[in-house]
């Protein structure tokens, strides 16, 4: 009898305890859904001038409702800054959650109906955008940045300062697999027609993203393609380097030995420009270092567009997500591209955007 | 204890002497010194890990106070918060300990207890000791399968009932060994005593063999739970958000639990993955945020595990009393 009852005592404490916490964070939850709130109020003090604007050159009232943006990592931070604008000018009606599984990743979530928008650091690939038409999901694509992809090496790599496409073929493209060395790679590279400087007698260390990222992609699209198809050989990377979907890891590698050689996103190295060197490319007309100038108009040859894909099927069914890509399109929004540490779209492209969308909403 | 290990080495010693003629034991005192310097290394290696994160993790609780406790995923580290994360790691917790306890503890008691030993059971208990082996990804892929895409009327999908089902199940082989183990561990003399004053089987179980394995039952789901919130893999498949969460107004607790989550290993996974560019406010970067959300998961998993070992202590106690 005693025993019984004190286990019913243990029993109705471990109930308890598990109903505090739960509590507890309860309310935990609902001050974090105001927190942010008083903090944007204090922030919307400096754009209640565009506020209005925004409101009206996004055709009138914000639909309230959720969108679930999914895709590219890279472009991940500015939808997570224009869905928190979208929270701050709805008043919290339109809810936005995001994630970055990467470009690929993304393209079969919004493919198969899951997402309503997919982020995207390239283009959709053909077998993609077949597997969104079997499934029904009919989409319109609208570019809203420009991200410089940066080679990069260490600080201390004083040897080298620009490469050229046919060097940076022959130091990370598919038949430079086994080069240590960075002089190791000098042949091929002579042989494909590199004008660089010649490469030192140093150990090659080659970090990057690997395959599942759109980075990776666009590397290999800008560096290696052309040289690999001319030569026969598989468009790809080298596969015997250092590969990572964490870009600040990427960041290490680079910075970790004193001749290495890897890449990055523009954002990435503008926020650590200090632990690695920029390497100049060279793709025909001199050595351009990337820098948000080159970038914007093109001289830089490594630009890539970012887009988003939204899904015009999902915005028959919702109206949320036309209001979210209204806010996208507007002033505020692209501004959050520059935000996010990307290059703002020139103005004839951003009207270009501005038009595709209108032609999907009509 | 204590005292009998000492009365025991002491008469030890006084036979040795006389056997060896007081020669000293060099290959003990080496064989000591090893072990000593295997705990060391160890300890060692534990608190430069510790330190490393918590040092950067200080900071962040100065300067951001309870907001990081208590704001949700956001774009600027000024901003971002971990509560989505600790909701969602306390809903698995509480998965695992609704669904993997009742069911794991049964299965291991029933396996000793109850299953006549023989071909089938071995051959039962082989698998879930391999079904403890297998990894976790393993295990989220069944999650994507089964709970997110073939329930997902039940789970509402990418939720976190599809995940704390999925961690459930991938903890139960582990809660399920160690009771079986602990209740293997009972003295067959206790068992017997039931049985000799005419209890059922259900009885001697109930009243003997279990408030003796009790301590070790509790070990093992202690264990499990810890298991259950660092878990990341199984969770990126299953879906959780790393970006921005957004909470639509008037959401109900079911439409909670049925909807897009995060927990703590994905936010951590989520801020390292951040442009390291320092907050215009507060100074602080992801990276900083991220120690501190490495601090607030192994704060949760002591504070449960702190009430697994008092429990564990009353079980003892009443046991020698």
């Amino acid at each position: 009898m005693n025993t019984s009852k004190r286990r019913l005592v243990l029993a109705s404490f471990v109930s308890l305890g598990l109903i505090l916490t739960a509590c507890g964070d309860d309310e935990g939850a609902s001050e974090a859904t105001d927190a942010p709130t008083t903090e944007a109020a204090g922030e919307s003090t400096t754009t209640a001038a565009g506020e209005e604007s925004t409101t009206t050159a996004a055709g009138g009232e914000i639909a309230g409702g959720e969108v679930f943006v999914t895709g590219s990592s890279t472009v991940e931070p500015i939808s997570v800054l224009v869905g928190e604008l979208a929270d701050e000018l709805s008043g919290g009606s339109l809810a936005v959650t995001v994630e970055g599984p990467g470009t690929g990743d993304g393209f079969k979530k919004f493919c198969a109906g899951e997402a309503d928008i997919s982020d995207a650091s390239r283009k959709i690939k053909d077998e993609e955008a077949a597997s969104c038409a079997e499934a029904g999901v009919e989409f319109v694509e609208i570019e809203v940045a420009i991200d410089g992809l940066t080679v990069a090496t260490s600080p201390n790599n004083a040897a080298v300062t620009c490469l050229d496409i046919p060097a940076l073929y022959s130091l990370v493209g598919p038949e430079s697999e086994g080069f240590a060395k960075w002089s190791d790679a000098q042949a091929l590279a002579t042989e494909v027609g590199t004008t660089s400087a010649a490469f030192p007698d140093a150990d090659l260390t080659v970090t990057g993203p690997g395959p599942e990222s759109g980075t990776y992609d666009t590397f290999v699209e800008f560096a290696i393609k052309g040289l690999a198809e001319e030569r026969g050989k598989e468009d790809t990377a080298r596969s015997d380097y250092t590969q990572s979907p964490n870009d600040n890891l990427i960041v290490e590698g680079i910075e970790g030995s004193d001749s290495s050689l890897g890449w990055v996103g523009y954002a990435f190295f503008a926020a650590e420009a200090d632990r690695m060197k920029a390497i100049e490319i060279d793709a025909g007309d001199g050595c351009v270092a990337p820098t948000e100038e080159t970038i914007a108009d093109g001289s830089y040859p490594f630009s890539r567009s970012l887009y988003i894909y939204v899904s015009t099927t999902a915005l028959a069914e919702n109206p949320a997500v036309g209001s979210f890509v209204d806010i996208y399109l507007s002033a505020d929004g692209l501004a959050k591209v520059s935000e996010a540490g990307y290059v703002d779209l020139p103005a004839d492209r951003i009207a270009a955007s501005t038009a595709a969308w209108d032609a999907a909403k009509a | 204890m204590a005292v009998t290990a000492s009365i025991r080495e002491s008469s030890a010693a006084v036979v040795r002497a006389s056997l060896t003629g007081g020669k000293r034991d060099v290959k003990g005192m080496l064989f000591a010194a090893a072990l000593l310097l295997c705990l060391l290394t160890a300890m060692f290696t534990l608190t430069i890990l510790l330190w490393d994160v918590v040092a950067q993790a200080i900071p962040v609780f100065q300067k951001r106070s309870t907001g990081f406790l208590t704001n949700d995923l956001a774009s600027s580290p000024d901003k971002a918060g971990v509560s989505q994360g600790i909701w969602g790691s306390l809903v698995i917790a509480g998965f695992v300990v609704l669904l993997a306890f009742p069911v794991g503890i049964a299965a291991g008691v029933y396996l000793e207890e109850y299953a006549k030993p023989g071909r089938l059971t071995s051959f039962i208990q082989l698998n879930i000791r391999n079904l403890a082996g297998v990894p976790s990804v393993v295990y989220g892929i069944l999650g994507l399968v089964v709970f997110v895409q073939g329930l997902e009327r039940f789970t509402g999908g990418r939720s976190v009932i599809s995940a704390g089902i999925t961690l459930a199940i991938l903890v139960m082989p582990i809660i399920i060994i160690t009771t079986a183990e602990s209740v293997r561990a009972v003295p067959s003399g206790l068992r017997e005593a039931g049985y000799g004053v005419g209890g059922t089987r259900w009885e001697t179980t109930r009243h003997h063999v279990l408030p003796y394995a009790a301590p070790g039952i509790l070990t093992g789901t202690m264990l499990a739970v810890a298991r259950a919130l660092g878990e990341a893999a199984p969770l990126l498949l299953i879906g959780a958000i790393t970006g921005r969460l957004a909470s639509p107004e008037g959401q109900t607790v079911v439409e909670r639990l049925q909807g897009k989550f995060t927990a703590m290993p994905i936010i951590i996974y989520g801020w390292s993955n951040e442009v390291n560019k320092p907050g215009k406010i507060t100074g602080l970067t992801f990276e900083d945020l991220t120690s501190a959300a490495i601090v607030v998961l192994l704060v949760i998993v002591l504070v449960l595990n702190a009430a697994a070992i008092l429990l564990r202590n009353r079980f003892e106690k009443r046991r020698q009393s």
